[in-house]
């Protein structure tokens, strides 16, 4: 049966695209258009395999609990095209195996870009920055990553293919791409997105403060988000980090460093910058060298190495934990250095690198931070799973869609 | 299936005693209709509607958890029913059922200033909810022109937009949470950090659907500070094409106007005919007649006030007038007598209004927030229109709308009453189909009736269209006739030009029939959410393109 399905795949997508995986019930599969992704999936569905959803192949695919199912790791790297740019709307229609950096490269040289969204995630697939809800793919100045998606392509279990319509907002029931956005490949397979990107800002502008305390710079960074400053970046390090990362800085112990870039027309870009340093300077900081500021934005492009080694845990809360989780994941193990950065109305992203020698370590700062108010990355409410099981059993009665992700089988 | 009423009564009176239950016919009546203009056609007939069994006011979400659980084991439909201000009939009982008044659980129970959230029941009003957010310092930006009479639950479940959605983002935009029954009585809550979690987003599929999945008992809503400063323009533009590229150039450099209207040239000249006031005190006065308190009796309080929205504006109030003055006999108004015939009005007034008023199409903006801010937006903002060619008509225009933004909503009857029936199609599409949407939805109204369009709710990848006709014909089949033409016509004629169907007033019975058309395959994600949600399809079918097939619907 696996020769006969072996055989059968390549007469969909070519001999040269599938190829097993050693060890395993599995075959990686790489389709060419969205079409031989359909058939894929119907061919998986008629031999009760796995549709495994591994975006460009470059990681090797997370499977949990499947035994010795069949399974097809379905690629999208040859789904790697522009369908449509339409530089009036900025709307751009693009193949779910494009990396964001890919999209990015294409889109500079017409003046326009995906967005102030970090640019550490964008080496992940269009599909994988869709599919899974991470976090950090926000910017006060473009929000979530999901809210850049107008339109989402996927094919179903059952083989068909569906395209959420493309409207700037609608009244017409739920928004059903939401629904794929996140879904991790478990009720369909994304093909393809139609994203609202944006013109490249006219003007940038970095500026660096120092600030009494962590305490205050956050205090600071959320007047300013109150005052409607849309930063397209800022961040806020603390003295240990700040020791390690701008050592240039000095810091003395206890205060924070805060770094920000504001960006978009000259004088809103400015504006901005203003009512961020009023907000620093009502929580009694100052300015402090725009060198700073420079360093941290040619390392977030990859223009200079970053210090090693990166954070290892993160945590989110909204305004109000924020300051208790840092406290509390700071005390929890001894000479761990934090930034807290991805800021927004909602609260922002506190970020640890925990000392070499901090033993269990992650798991003291977990529980620190969560009996702060603060939120693990990738929870999900379980008293909701009963109705993702019954959307899932209605969509893909076979149970063939990526179905160790999300909950298990 | 029919459950009994007196079986009914009693499983209801258990939950929430004698006097929150009614089967008063006048309670039955009232409860089965909202204000989707083909009723009142029905209505002004005399024809009897279909009736809901029943009418219950429950207090808490745990009461309405039982009332859905009593329906599902009598085996009736359970219809939401927030302030009855719908346009598109998706409160009536098609098929019977208990209708759940959410106006009895009204509480604003937290407003929690260091996250800019506020805790809400689903049966607060409109305005009680932003007059209380105001006094509080903060907004949440959603102002319908049926602010005074809709509810946050019904917002929340059509996706409602308010005047003010350029800045705000319209209601779906800030939403951080919500408490719904689902239709197996099972009460969730999707609250959570958006940051944080993984799995699909189960707020985005409640919100817009329109009690089918669920009653939707209260919301956590993000907050904005109340306004500091408050900006208004009026701008000329040469024609709808010249205004719309100015206006896209704005929002693509990032600035968010709140208020953003641009009439076409029949509703610009349909404006102008207006006494235009600048005395915003004598505006008001001048429509004491409506519901709506005056500035100075408790309307909506001035600083985070209200500006606008999505049903009412001047023009609306004008074609009304016409259309009355009409039947009135006063012929010597040449336009009131061409409402019989739309297609010359719709060919002819654009030419006219520009021959005789010398204009072309009116734009009016308004900019709100922090101060700093929307004093650097403004200027760019304005800046940027008079550089795309519009010329600057100063704050009076601005301000004149400003005063009766919520005025017309509460005049419709008197048209009715005469004859004639007016009702407003709201469509959106990118910018690229914009223009595309406008000519060709307007053509196919325009065969049917007067129609005239502004242009608001601006985002950078697009823009919505308020189309507003008015017709008449000589009894109620021929007005139904032509009514649903109009829908038919406009409708496809919208899908056909790569627009979507509705930008804020939902879907309910009226647009059911084109919602294949607007989603194609993706109907398909819809189904499953309702069976996973609704297995037992008591909520509300016949609804949003739900077939409600368990009751015979199609």
């Amino acid at each position: 049966m696996s020769a006969e399905l072996e055989r059968e795949l390549a007469g969909l997508v070519g001999a040269a695209h599938v190829r097993p995986v050693s060890g395993q019930p599995a075959w990686q599969v790489a389709p060419g258009t969205p079409a031989e992704v359909s058939d894929v999936v119907r061919t998986a569905g008629r031999y009760g395999a796995a549709v495994v959803p591994i975006g460009s192949g470059s990681r090797p695919a997370r499977v949990r609990g499947l035994g010795d199912r069949l399974r097809l790791h379905v690629s999208t790297a040859r789904l790697d095209q522009v369908a449509h740019l339409d530089e009036m709307s900025l709307l751009c229609d693009v193949q779910a195996g494009l990396t964001g950096l890919a999209l990015e490269k294409m889109l500079a040289p017409r003046g326009l870009s995906l967005g102030d969204y970090p640019p550490g995630i964008l080496g992940d697939t269009i599909g994988g920055l869709i599919g899974v809800r991470t976090p950090g793919k926000s910017s006060a100045r473009h929000g979530f990553f999901e809210e850049a998606v107008a339109g989402v392509s996927a094919v179903l279990a059952d083989g068909r293919a569906i395209h959420t319509r493309v409207a700037p907002r609608r009244s017409t029931g739920p928004d059903l791409a939401r629904a794929l956005c996140g879904s991790e490949g478990t009720l369909g397979f994304i093909t393809g997105a139609v994203l609202r990107i944006h013109r490249r800002p006219e003007a940038r502008l970095l500026a660096a403060f120092v600030l009494p305390s962590v305490d205050a710079a956050i205090a600071a960074a959320f007047l300013a988000l109150r005052e409607e400053a849309a930063p397209a970046a800022l961040r806020i390090v603390d003295s240990a980090e700040a020791r390690v990362h701008f050592p240039d800085a000095r810091l003395a112990d206890g205060h924070a460093l805060m770094v920000a870039a504001t960006a978009g027309p000259t004088d809103l870009a400015a504006c901005d910058r203003d009512l961020i340093e009023s907000a620093v300077l009502a929580e009694g900081g100052q300015a402090a060298a725009p060198a700073l500021a420079e360093l941290w934005w040619r390392r977030r492009f990859g223009h200079e190495p970053t210090p090693e080694p990166g954070p290892s845990f993160q945590c989110t809360a909204g305004p109000s934990q924020l300051r208790a989780a840092y406290h509390a994941i700071v005390g929890a193990v001894p000479g761990t250095r934090c930034h807290v950065s991805r800021f927004d109305g909602d609260g922002a992203v506190v970020f640890a690198t925990f000392p070499d020698d901090a033993v269990d370590a992650l798991k003291a700062a977990e529980a620190a931070a969560t009996g702060a108010g603060g939120w693990l990355l990738g929870a999900r409410p379980a008293a909701l799973d009963p109705y993702l099981i019954a959307l899932r059993a209605e969509l893909d009665p076979q149970g063939i869609m990526n179905p160790g992700a999300l909950i298990g089988p | 299936m029919a459950a009994d009423a007196d079986r009914v009564r009693r499983d209801l009176e258990a939950i929430v005693g004698p006097r929150r239950v009614s089967l008063r016919a006048v309670d039955l009546d009232t409860y089965a209709r909202d204000m989707w203009p083909r009723l009142l056609l029905a209505r002004r007939d005399g024809a009897s509607p279909q009736l809901p069994t029943a009418v219950v006011w429950p207090e808490h979400v745990r009461e309405v958890a039982a009332i859905v659980r009593a329906a599902r084991s009598l085996g009736v439909p359970i219809i939401p029913y927030g302030g009855g201000s719908g346009v598109c009939g998706g409160v009536v009982p098609r098929f019977g059922g208990i209708t759940i008044d959410t106006k009895r659980m009204a509480a604003l129970r937290a407003v929690r200033a260091d996250e800019q959230v506020c805790d809400v029941e689903a049966g607060l009003s409109g305005e009680r909810f932003e007059r209380e957010l105001a006094r509080r310092g903060f907004t949440f930006g959603n102002f319908p022109s049926s602010i005074y009479c809709s509810t946050v639950g019904g917002w929340l479940a059509t996706r409602a937009a308010g005047q003010l959605s350029t800045k705000y983002g319209k209601v779906e935009d800030r939403v951080a949470g919500l408490t719904m029954v689902t239709g197996t009585g099972a009460i969730i809550d999707t609250d959570g950090p958006r940051r944080a979690l993984g799995g699909p987003d189960w707020t985005q599929l409640i919100l817009g659907s329109e009690g089918t999945l669920g009653v939707i008992t209260s919301a956590r809503l993000r907050l904005a500070p109340a306004p500091q400063l408050r900006v208004f323009r009026g701008f000329e533009v040469s024609s709808v094409a010249a205004g719309l590229e100015a206006l896209r150039r704005v929002v693509q450099r990032g600035l968010r106007p709140a208020v953003v209207r641009l009439y076409d040239e029949l509703d610009t000249f349909v404006n102008s005919f207006g006494h235009h006031t600048v005395d915003p005190e004598g505006d008001a006065r001048k429509h004491s007649h409506a519901p709506a308190p005056l500035p100075n009796q408790g309307a909506l309080p001035e600083l985070p006030g209200p500006p606008v929205v999505a049903g009412g504006d001047g023009a609306l109030a004008r074609l009304m007038g016409f259309a009355r003055r009409r039947k009135r006999g006063a012929r010597q108004d040449a336009f009131a007598a061409l409402l019989d015939h739309p297609r010359l009005v719709n060919s002819v007034v654009g030419t006219v209004a520009e021959k005789i008023a010398r204009k072309g199409c009116k734009l009016i903006i308004g900019l709100e927030g922090s101060r700093l801010r929307t004093e650097v937006e403004a200027a760019l903002t304005f800046a940027e229109l008079e550089r795309a060619g519009c010329r600057d008509l100063g704050e009076e225009p601005g301000k004149t709308w400003y005063a009766r933004r919520y005025a017309v909503s509460y005049k419709m009857s008197p048209v009715f009453r005469d004859g004639a029936f007016v009702d407003t199609m709201e469509v959106a599409s990118s910018w690229t189909q914009l223009l595309d949407l406008y000519h060709s939805v307007r053509a196919a109204i325009g065969k049917h009736a007067v129609v005239m369009a502004h242009f608001s709710h601006l985002y950078p990848e697009g823009c919505s269209i308020y189309f507003t006709f008015a017709a008449h014909a000589d009894d109620r089949a021929a007005s139904e006739r032509r009514y649903d033409a109009i829908w038919r016509d406009g409708l496809e004629a919208a899908t056909r030009a790569g627009g979507t169907i509705s930008h804020h007033h939902g879907v309910g019975m009226l647009k059911a029939p084109f919602m294949r058309g607007e989603h194609r395959e993706a109907m398909t994600i819809l189904h499953a959410v309702k069976r996973a949600l609704d297995p037992d399809d008591i909520m509300n079918p016949g609804k949003l393109g739900l077939p409600g097939a368990r009751w015979g619907g199609q």
